[in-house]
């Protein structure tokens, strides 16, 4: 599981934030999945997403690998991950996706409101959704909701709330850029749905009125 | 994870990428706390120790101790599952595989997540809880499966109760009638848990992505509340290895 579907933040923040996945189903159409999954991946590419990454390199699209590379190392089984910023951009990557007609599974995480006119603008159909229900047991172990809007982009739970509290401290004492610690806080996420166009937003909110201490 | 103490320069960076904490200063070194650490390795990929000191536990692989890694780094493939990841593919290919059907609901509980962690046993009070009020529906392709003793009593393997993993998800598939039994037993057994669990139910929907009111009716009578972003599958998948 990806838990994109428990993405935390303002709806006015998640507005702008739509993970985007290709990913082929085990014994159902793996075999022969891979020259699919390489012609699906380059259309999402030319969509323009904020982030991405594929099973097969699980390298993010900052860590400086070419694009070339992300493509080749895609085989059988392999499952791409993206986010996007852009609403208009979702869209477009739906229409190609459509078009190719490739028969591999493509799910969209992100406001259900938005999801259901993007499908219709499309012409999709949509089949299963999958609700968040929230966080429940000791909630008093969470670090807070300013915090967990970022955490929360890697589903794994591999952005740690201290490296937040880190960056944020740096960028409130001028030594990164917003952007500079958006990518900072992306590279743990070994999926490349961590939306760093989304954090850097979140970092230019927050560290003017964000006091931290070492941690 | 460790880190070795004689090339290590104390410098902290590798400190605060640690999601379970477990790096810490012991003197001027930094050190991994055993007992905290979950093995996912974080620390060692951020690439950020200037001497290279990060290194993998010896005993990473061996079992008891592997279940942290291979519930906690996606980067490794589940030895149970022979998949990266936590769970099944669950909503995301059910155009395809049709594992959830109209007249059934899906269920995750996602332990430990967000971030948090999860002890072993605190994941055994869940399965427990759920084969009490019996509900022993437990997704057979999930690697929790692979750590049940007993599914009639929910106890986990007794070797596994000093473990700990950033996230394990219990997965479930029910009639959607007994989606209000599974969601009290949940609530009931949350009261006593030390972490946390994000919680999913996933659902078949009508045409143009209506979700069936059947379904949130109980999800609210419950006293649960669905948030406005969801993982929607956009229905494009189709098989060709099977029929």
């Amino acid at each position: 599981m990806t838990h994109s579907l428990h993405r935390e933040g303002t709806v006015d923040s998640l507005e702008r934030d739509y993970a985007v996945f290709i990913y082929p189903a085990r014994g159902f159409n793996y075999a022969g999945s891979g020259p699919k999954v390489m012609r699906l991946m380059e259309l999402l590419f030319l969509a323009g997403p904020s982030n991405m990454s594929v099973t097969t390199l699980r390298k993010n699209l900052y860590s400086g690998v070419p694009q070339a590379e992300f493509l080749s190392s895609i085989k059988d089984g392999a499952r791409v991950f993206s986010v996007f910023s852009d609403r208009v951009k979702v869209v477009e990557a739906l229409r190609r996706l459509k078009e190719a007609d490739e028969g591999i599974s493509i799910v969209v995480s992100g406001l259900v409101d938005r999801a259901r006119e993007m499908s219709a603008e499309v012409g999709l159909n949509p089949h299963t959704v999958n609700l968040s229900l929230g966080i429940h047991g000791g909630t008093d172990t969470l670090p807070p909701p300013d915090i967990r809007q970022f955490t929360t982009m890697c589903g794994h739970g591999l952005v740690s709330p201290k490296l937040v509290r880190d960056v944020l401290r740096k960028v409130k004492r001028g030594k990164l850029t917003t952007w500079e610690g958006s990518l900072i806080v992306a590279k743990p996420c070994a999926c490349g749905i961590f939306n760093p166009h989304r954090s850097e937003e979140m970092l230019n909110d927050l560290s003017p009125v964000y006091t931290v201490s070492r941690w | 994870m460790m880190i070795r103490k004689e090339v290590c320069v104390g410098c902290g960076r590798c400190q605060p990428y640690c999601p379970a904490g477990a790096i810490v200063y012991e003197g001027l070194k930094s050190c991994v706390v055993r007992e905290v650490c979950y093995e996912c390795g974080t620390c060692r990929r951020a690439e950020i120790c200037p001497v290279d000191a990060i290194a993998e536990s010896p005993d990473v692989f061996e079992y008891p101790r592997s279940v942290r890694k291979y519930f906690s780094d996606p980067t490794t493939t589940h030895v149970s599952t022979g998949i990266s990841g936590r769970g099944t593919e669950e909503s995301k290919t059910n155009d395809v595989t049709l594992r959830v059907k109209a007249d059934e609901v899906g269920i995750g509980i996602e332990a430990g997540r967000p971030t948090v962690g999860m002890s072993i046993r605190d994941i055994q009070k869940i399965t427990r809880a759920l084969a009490r009020a019996g509900v022993n529906e437990i997704e057979p392709n999930n690697p929790v499966h692979s750590m049940m003793a007993d599914f009639t009593t929910g106890d986990l393997k007794p070797e596994l109760m000093g473990e700990r993993v950033l996230s394990a998800i219990i997965e479930l598939v029910v009639k959607r009638d007994r989606l209000g039994h599974v969601l009290r037993t949940l609530k009931e057994v949350s009261k006593d848990l030390e972490s946390v669990f994000s919680l999913d139910v996933f659902t078949v929907v009508e045409p143009g992505l209506k979700i069936p009111s059947e379904v949130l009716q109980t999800i609210e009578s419950e006293g649960f509340t669905w948030m406005p972003n969801a993982k929607i599958n956009m229905g494009l998948g189709r098989a060709w290895e099977k029929g």
